[in-house]
């Protein structure tokens, strides 16, 4: 480790030809002709297509089911009800251990029953054919009432919850308490503390106490989820799906039905956007199915489907005590932080109770976190799930407190910022982070730079929030293969959701100092990929970039030891450059990349073929924080708000492709901006959506966007490769925060429930 | 379900085609011309990854029927590229980053591609505006504004 570490100082001096060069995709191309194919693109011969019937209630129990004349409507193929699935091991703790509830039914939406057509307009007709009877019982909706002793209890008891899949998304050495005791609508909770909280806000010239609410918000990746399957004789199991986490689902396939990993072949296909809600969810279903009929099955959900029963991100309601002495230092701070899971755990309690003390040095910590079940779809992961919710509290009582101490945001932030060697709530230290660094370059951005001059002009305001993400941790490997033509092929198993294949090349060509057109890259199935871990927590460039240097520097070795024999010389004695191995200084003793991919593929060639091998884990995070500015306008009549300008900070260690970190900045900062302005999904009393569409539910448009100015900020990681971190998620987490305290700026009051909609800034204005 | 035969032209290519009443444009392009380059993301007209141009119009393909563009010109996705060249449009999204995921790059191009047959030489404003129909999650829209401005100026 210690030379690893060595040969990195080392190349942060060199000048790079490949890596932190802005480069276009690999696979642009093939998506802007419509050639890339997606899993909806997929035709398989004999292919049925599946529709489902969702629940009409939240909260009921199943009387019967009569799938009896969908049989026998004309074109049906196959009607399947709880009694019709084939066996599988069911876990009703877990959303993804249950195809349909045998008896339960725990939200609005939640899929009961399938038909297979190979028309899906047939197959759709007969949906309307299947008799469920239903006796509905009390939903449970408000995650707050939910955890009250009198409230009617969400479920049947929870058993043995799986927390695997939260783990990909943030890996940290915490554990929570599952509920234990007299069952209650709470799935578990836990605590920090540091120091003494009263003590603290004694001490202090200033406390600011209030409640913060945020609403459950949808991934709207514009492909709904989509999965194909097929299970042939051989009793292979082929699952084509559009997911993050390609080897995550065949292991849990594996674990489901019985299957050994070796046959089961998961093929993440293009990824229509993810941003965490494309893990693991509806492939069960659809390969149980394939199964059963023995035939290709594919299921595309609907844009409605997608909203009601797929895992959107949770409300929070977030209680907040904080305090700051005169000179600006943070004293305490204490937080009940509650996240509404839905029917089923998978809250981020954890990152959310971590990151709610967890961007500024406090000695007097108390955070005390709920998941609370209600009677809601379960959720998911939604790009550093949860941090958004804590980030809008804690940086909106940040502005609070220095507004009324007289103190500049930038300045207060300045002087509490964790930095290495802080401690997180739960006592683990910080690695290397750039928070500071962020912050001294919002300072320094056109948006802040108006933060003054607009003040009093209107009802236009500036604001700054920060946050971070702690980020995922997983093992992972990849190959770098030799052609016998001279190019050159990676291999990974990583599903490619943000351009992580086309850094992977530039990593390669940076080792193999090639121009970069002479790589190519493949993210391979997991029957012929290397392992990777899910691409989530950010993790992807960090880890798998990671094995694909190493193993591009196995594929060096390799080659220079195979001229190193030609040349009858040492392979330190060779030098790598432009597709050409030379002995130093010599102009006659060279082989081309062409002549070394000859010499190891030939007929009777005398050397074994090249094949780089990297394999890495790491224990070691590499948080990633960013600082945000926002310029908006307020109109006080309609209380509309419109976001004049945005500007995004993020320390991104290194970036490998700066083309692509910028994207991962702006398109990030977009999400936190809809979860600041307009993103809500609104249940009624009964627990049903009451906007289950793209219309209804609004994300931004470029109505909405003026162009978010991205300035990268690089505080290397300690063990990324060339110094990279996680890139993928902190751009959401400070907008809904940022636009919050821009709001303030203009008009003096801050709204406390996110997304900040005209009837939300009227009530604040005491006009509603 | 009975079928209808329409005749209509596709990226320039006069075609005949059996369709049911209810089909909607995207579906038979899809699924019965096997061009899948155009998208289906909501189905409801809210998303544009459908976009097409029909007799010079943007249209959101799920909300027409198939039985709708008889006789008429539907140019797609796989329209705009000629002899393997890409069209300045699909070069300048690529250029700039404005692909991300690629969902709704199609449809994006497609959005793109009208607004500059209109407005040839658009301000930023006017890129917002005749981009609005059309909903990325990826990019913010920041490089897609980018990428039409560059567009534009490529086809100066």
């Amino acid at each position: 480790m210690a030379q690893e570490t060595e040969v990195r100082e080392e190349e942060m001096q060199r000048e790079y030809r490949n890596v932190g060069k802005p480069v276009t995709r690999i696979e642009g191309a093939g998506k802007v002709t419509g050639e890339t194919i997606y899993a909806d693109d997929m035709q398989l011969p004999r292919m049925l297509h599946a529709k489902v019937l969702g629940s009409p209630y939240a909260h009921a129990r199943i009387k019967s089911i009569d799938g009896g004349a969908a049989r026998q409507h004309p074109g049906v193929e196959a009607v399947f009800t709880p009694a019709d699935l084939p066996e599988y091991k069911k876990n009703f703790s877990n959303r993804r251990g249950v195809i349909f509830p045998d008896e339960e039914v725990l939200f609005y939406g939640q899929p009961v029953a399938a038909v297979l057509a190979s028309d899906p307009h047939v197959a759709e007709e007969a949906l309307a054919l299947i008799k469920v009877e239903y006796e509905a019982l009390p939903p449970v909706v408000d995650p707050i009432t939910a955890m009250e002793e009198s409230s009617p209890l969400v479920r049947s008891p929870l058993g043995d919850v799986d927390r695997s899949e939260e783990r990909g998304h943030v890996t940290v050495g915490v554990e929570q308490e599952e509920a234990e005791g007299k069952p209650s609508n709470i799935a578990s909770q836990m605590n920090f503390k540091r120091g003494d909280v009263e003590a603290g806000f004694e001490q202090a010239d200033v406390v600011v106490e209030h409640t913060w609410r945020s609403a459950v918000v949808h991934q709207s990746y514009i492909e709904p989820h989509s999965t194909v399957a097929d299970y042939d004789a051989s009793g292979e199991l082929s699952v084509c799906t559009s997911t993050q986490a390609p080897f995550y689902i065949r292991d849990e396939l594996s674990q489901t039905l019985g299957l050994p990993e070796n046959k089961i072949r998961v093929t993440a296909t293009e990824v229509g956007g993810g941003f965490g809600g494309k893990i693991y969810l509806q492939e069960l279903m659809v390969a149980a199915l394939a199964m059963a009929v023995r035939r290709p099955v594919k299921y595309i959900m609907s844009r409605k489907e997608d909203m009601l029963a797929a895992t959107p991100a949770p409300q929070a309601v977030i209680d907040l005590k904080t305090s700051m002495t005169r000179d600006g230092k943070l004293t305490a701070l204490k937080s009940r932080v509650v996240y509404d899971s839905g029917a089923f755990p998978g809250a981020p309690m954890l990152p959310g109770c971590l990151l709610v003390g967890g961007y500024y040095k406090c000695e007097n910590l108390d955070i005390q976190g709920y998941e609370v079940l209600t009677n809601k779809v379960s959720v998911g992961a939604l790009r550093a799930p949860g941090a958004h919710n804590v980030t809008f509290a804690i940086e909106s009582h940040m502005d609070m407190m220095a507004r009324e101490l007289g103190l500049d945001p930038i300045e207060v932030r300045l002087k509490n910022a964790v930095e290495e060697g802080d401690p997180l709530p739960s006592g683990q230290p910080y690695p290397r982070i750039g928070l500071k660094q962020c912050l001294e370059a919002i300072a320094e951005s056109e948006v802040w730079g108006r933060r003054n001059r607009e003040r009093g002009t209107g009802n236009r305001g500036v604001g700054l929030a920060v946050g971070g993400w702690l980020g995922g941790l997983q093992p992972a490997s990849a190959i770098v293969c030799l052609n016998s033509d001279g190019t050159i092929n990676v291999t990974v198993g990583s599903a490619d959701i943000t351009g992580t294949n086309t850094s992977f090349a530039q990593i390669t060509a940076e080792v193999l100092n090639v121009p970069l057109e002479m790589v190519n890259v493949t993210t391979g199935d997991t029957r012929t990929a290397p392992y990777a871990g899910m691409s989530a927590g950010s993790k992807t460039t960090y880890t798998v970039g990671r094995a694909v240097k190493l193993a591009a520097e196995d594929a060096r070795q390799q080659m220079l030891e195979i001229a190193a024999k030609r040349f009858e010389a040492a392979p330190k004695e060779l030098e790598m450059a432009d597709g050409v191995v030379r002995l130093n200084g010599s102009d006659e003793k060279t082989l081309t990349f062409q002549r070394l991919g000859r010499l190891s593929t030939n007929f009777a060639a005398p050397f074994p073929a090249v094949v780089g091998r990297g394999a890495i884990t790491t224990r070691k995070m590499a948080p990633g924080f960013t600082a945000q500015a926002a310029e908006v306008e307020v109109d006080t009549d309609t209380g509309e708000v419109t976001v004049l300008g945005f500007a995004v900070a993020q320390d991104a260690g290194f970036a490998i492709n700066p083309l692509s970190v910028e994207g991962q900045m702006q398109g990030g900062a977009s999400q936190g901006l809809g979860i600041a302005l307009s993103e809500e999904m609104m249940y009624d009393s009964e627990g049903r959506l009451l906007n289950g569409n793209l219309l209804d539910y609004r994300m931004p448009t470029t109505r909405d966007l003026p162009p978010i100015e991205a300035i990268i900020v690089e505080v290397p990681s300690e063990e990324g490769p060339y110094g990279a971190r996680i890139v993928g998620e902190p751009s959401i987490v400070a907008g809904a925060a940022a636009v919050g305290n821009a709001i303030a700026d203009a008009l003096g009051v801050h709204l406390t429930e996110a997304p900040f909609t005209p009837e939300r800034v009227l009530r604040a204005l005491g006009k509603l | 379900m009975p079928q209808q035969l329409i005749t209509l032209t596709v990226n320039g290519r006069r075609t005949e085609v059996a369709v049911e009443p209810r089909w909607t444009l995207l579906e038979m392009v899809r699924e019965e011309l096997r061009l899948s380059g155009s998208k289906e993301g909501c189905g409801t007209g809210d998303c544009g990854a459908c976009s097409m141009i029909v007799d010079g119009r943007l249209v959101t393909s799920c909300l027409m029927l198939a039985t709708q563009v008889d006789g008429r010109d539907v140019v797609t996705i796989e329209g705009l590229a000629t002899n393997g060249r890409l069209h300045p449009v699909q070069q300048a999204f690529i250029d700039t980053g404005g692909v991300q995921c690629g969902f709704c790059t199609p449809g994006m191009i497609m959005a793109a591609k009208s607004l500059l047959d209109r407005t040839p030489s658009p301000t930023l404003e006017e890129v917002r505006e005749g981009l609005a129909g059309n909903l990325c999650r990826c990019t913010g829209y920041a490089k897609i504004y980018e990428a039409v401005m560059h567009a534009a100026n490529a086809g100066k």
